[in-house]
């Protein structure tokens, strides 16, 4: 079982191989294949992930969620799916078009890019990049650009309001989130998330680094534009902020890259905080899916009980009390292992 | 400390996850309703009077009815009535005022409808309403019949009074008197069969009152006449 | 040139569209008429340039350029742009009508193109001599805080100067 996928891929490869194909090659096919199934994935995760979300919402307040298309409404994501793919695509005709159609798809390829680096189990990655762990910080970054593109491209003041708020706060947000995880960085020595893994096998970083942990949560939920800091979207506010003026698929592409992300991020924080992959019996990519939605659950439970924050104080928040606190936790990091080589403990 | 009141929230909600569904899953499963739930405003056509008071007790112009006023009696008779239900704010004004309790709520809430005309509700005057009422409404037939009665009387005076009043009055020379004033004056006949009809004591009383008046002229006239006699003779 | 069809690899064509990519968007900034397309395929070039670095086996340098360039200072230039934008988009990034202007770039970019052929035609290539080494973050961090670290940090004490002092220009300071 631990080794299912690895196999599978070895096979693959041996099969390409043997009908008579360049290695290279067979090896960029098979690079390809790997995609193309991080993608079905990521799509067909993302479908349970809203019907999820939806149904734990619905217990946090009490109702019972959807509950009529298929046994507990599992179904009632795919029915949406549908739904947005039949949906008429709508420009609006002030739009700035070309941007405005090429945003989302901008925004969903920096999210699937954030997958290269996440490893899925013990040796199952799709590149072994060497700072694996800054590669996923900086492509991160990009989806700025993305949301600022929509902003502008679709031309209302909504929809410019939300972009220079998300870009705003996903600037701010950055700093903190990169230097929470320099304390990881900094015990590891490594920026390869297979070593930061390997590196987790007594303690989790979770207990190493509680601090980091608390405020790359934080971090995180802001970059993700997730309740509680969901202002670039505030429905009440701006109507749906970057996104008001999308619909059907060009919308469905925004909101599965949202989840895309979401994803991504809740599995670098298992990645680095949790042990990754490593755990007792069952197989290792089994571990990572099961560490992953537990922190996707604990995001479900933080959006759904706090209110969103102003924007003020979202801001002077990060830069007043997330960056001097993860600074100070790098500081308190480096003094920690001098004081552990000191004492002759590691 | 700061930040526990986010732990508190993070705690509060966690619990709520734990309790029980409150949705109503309203198509399968019908709500629960209180007892004096208002619904539907319901009429009963039997019931009413037709005293305008519900109408007048609206706010919203809700209700409105249509009578008729037949000839025999002064009572209204209730053709239609109808309750423009859109405007019904459930305020429960028109069921407490009715003096018949003929408007009640009911508990169908499922109200809505594809045209608007679909909400207005009249009630139609019932067939079978009128042959009812005719059967309850015995003083109205009773009057009928006394009418009749009293016509026949009435004959009967004039054609021979000294029998008919035997039956009231004791006495020939008071009899005599009586059925010469009924042949000479209509009003008094009339209004002696009535009263024989009606009521035998009134009869009885107002018969004395004529005669005795009667008796008193005809002294009058004697004495009168005496004299004038006397001058004749 | 030698141009051998046979070991042309799935390497060359990688790098002959991303250089293609790149070239394309570098003209775009310059010849777009929109100042707001001009931004974004600066973008693109930046992020055409770090897939080179990439394809070099200088994987860090690649990701600082994403980081830096194209996820924070495109982002502040298109800020600026939004903020200062006082025409219509369409002929936001005109080129200048005046022709001594444009006589003078020109020349400027001329020189600026044969002094660039001229570095790398007459730079000795150490051609196949070895591969990049394969922890070139280890190496870039050892001579960062190791050798140079005092300029290394000057640097960074003066950005943070320039920080502080751009923020007390901006929010006027207190007057006594």
């Amino acid at each position: 079982m631990e080794a299912l996928f690895i196999n599978l891929a070895e096979a693959f490869t041996g099969w390409m191989i043997r009908l008579g194909l360049n290695p290279a090659w067979a090896e960029s096919i098979l690079l390809l294949v790997k995609w193309i199934i991080v993608i079905t994935i990521i799509t067909v995760n993302i479908i349970i992930l809203i019907w999820l979300e939806r149904k734990i919402s619905a217990f946090f307040q009490e109702r019972l969620g959807p509950n009529r298309l298929g046994p507990f409404g599992i179904f009632q994501t795919v029915a949406d799916a549908i739904k947005l793919l039949t949906k008429e695509d709508i420009v609006p005709s002030a739009a700035d078009k070309l941007i405005f159609k090429t945003a989302p798809m901008f925004f969903i390829v920096v999210a699937v890019m954030l997958y290269t680096v996440i490893p899925m189990g013990k040796d199952m990655e799709v590149i072994n990049l060497n700072i694996g762990l800054l590669f996923f910080i900086s492509v991160g970054s990009l989806s700025t650009i993305a949301l600022l593109m929509a902003g502008w491209g679709s031309n209302n003041k909504w929809s410019l309001m939300g972009a220079v708020r998300s870009v705003a706060q996903m600037v701010s947000y950055e700093i903190p989130l990169a230097f929470s995880l320099l304390g990881v960085v900094m015990i590891t020595g490594s920026l390869n998330l297979q070593d930061i893994v390997a590196a987790q096998d007594k303690w989790w970083f979770i207990v190493l680094q509680p601090i980091a942990f608390i405020t790359y949560f934080i971090a995180a939920t802001a970059e993700l534009n997730r309740g509680p800091f969901d202002m670039p979207e505030a429905e009440q506010e701006l109507t749906g902020g970057a996104y008001t003026e999308y619909t059907g698929m060009r919308w469905a592409l925004f909101f599965l890259a949202e989840y895309t992300n979401l994803v991504a991020v809740s599995a670098l924080m298992a990645t680095v905080f949790l042990g990754g992959w490593q755990g007792p019996w069952l197989p290792s990519w089994l571990w990572i899916i099961i560490k992953t939605y537990a922190v996707i659950l604990v995001f479900f439970w933080v959006k759904w009980t706090f209110p969103r924050i102003r924007m003020d104080h979202l801001m002077s928040f990060s830069w007043k009390v997330l960056v001097p606190v993860s600074l100070g936790n790098i500081l308190l990091t480096g003094a920690g292992i001098y004081f552990c080589r000191w004492m002759g403990w590691c | 400390m700061k930040g526990q009141g986010l732990i508190k929230g993070l705690g509060i909600t966690l619990k709520h996850f734990f309790q029980k569904e409150i949705t109503e899953q309203y198509p399968d499963v019908m709500p629960e309703l209180a007892p004096r739930f208002r619904g539907c405003l319901r009429f009963q056509f039997e019931k009413c009077i037709a005293c305008g008071i519900c109408v007048n007790n609206c706010p919203n112009d809700v209700l409105s009815f249509e009578t008729e006023k037949s000839d025999k009696s002064k009572k209204k008779k209730l053709l239609s009535y109808s309750i423009d239900f859109q405007y019904c704010m459930f305020c429960n004004l028109c069921v407490e005022g009715c003096p018949t309790n003929c408007l009640y709520f009911d508990h169908d809430f499922e109200l809505s409808s594809f045209e608007r005309e679909d909400i207005k509700m009249i009630y139609l005057r019932p067939e079978g309403l009128d042959e009812a009422e005719d059967s309850q409404a015995e003083p109205e037939e009773q009057e009928d019949k006394e009418q009749k009665q009293i016509e026949a009387m009435l004959k009967a005076l004039q054609k021979n009074p000294q029998k008919v009043l035997s039956r009231l009055l004791e006495g020939e020379e008071d009899i005599n008197i009586l059925s010469e004033l009924i042949q000479s004056d209509q009003k008094t006949a009339g209004k002696i069969a009535e009263l024989m009809i009606k009521d035998k004591e009134k009869a009885l009383k107002v018969a004395r009152g004529f005669i005795n008046k009667e008796k008193k002229n005809r002294a009058q006239q004697e004495m009168d006449g005496g004299k004038g006699g006397d001058n004749d003779v | 040139m030698m141009f051998n069809l046979a070991a042309f690899s799935l390497y060359d064509l990688a790098f002959i569209i991303i250089a293609g990519i790149t070239v394309t968007a570098a003209l775009g900034v310059v010849l777009f008429k929109n100042i707001i397309y001009s931004a974004l395929s600066l973008i693109l070039a930046f992020l055409g340039a770090a897939a080179i670095y990439f394809q070099l086996n200088s994987s860090f340098l690649g990701v600082i350029q994403i980081l830096v360039y194209a996820g924070a200072i495109s982002v502040l230039i298109i800020f600026a742009i939004m903020l200062v934008m006082n025409r219509p988009a369409g002929e936001s990034n005109l080129s200048s009508p005046r022709t001594r202007e444009v006589f003078t770039g020109a020349t400027i970019t001329a020189m600026l193109f044969t002094a660039l052929i001229a570095v790398i035609g007459f730079t000795q290539w150490p051609i196949g001599a070895k591969p990049g080494p394969d922890n070139s973050l280890g190496l870039l961090a050892d001579l960062l805080l190791g050798d140079y670290v005092i300029a290394f940090e000057a640097a960074a004490i003066l950005l943070l100067v320039a920080v502080v002092g751009a923020i007390i220009l901006a929010k006027g300071g207190e007057n006594k």
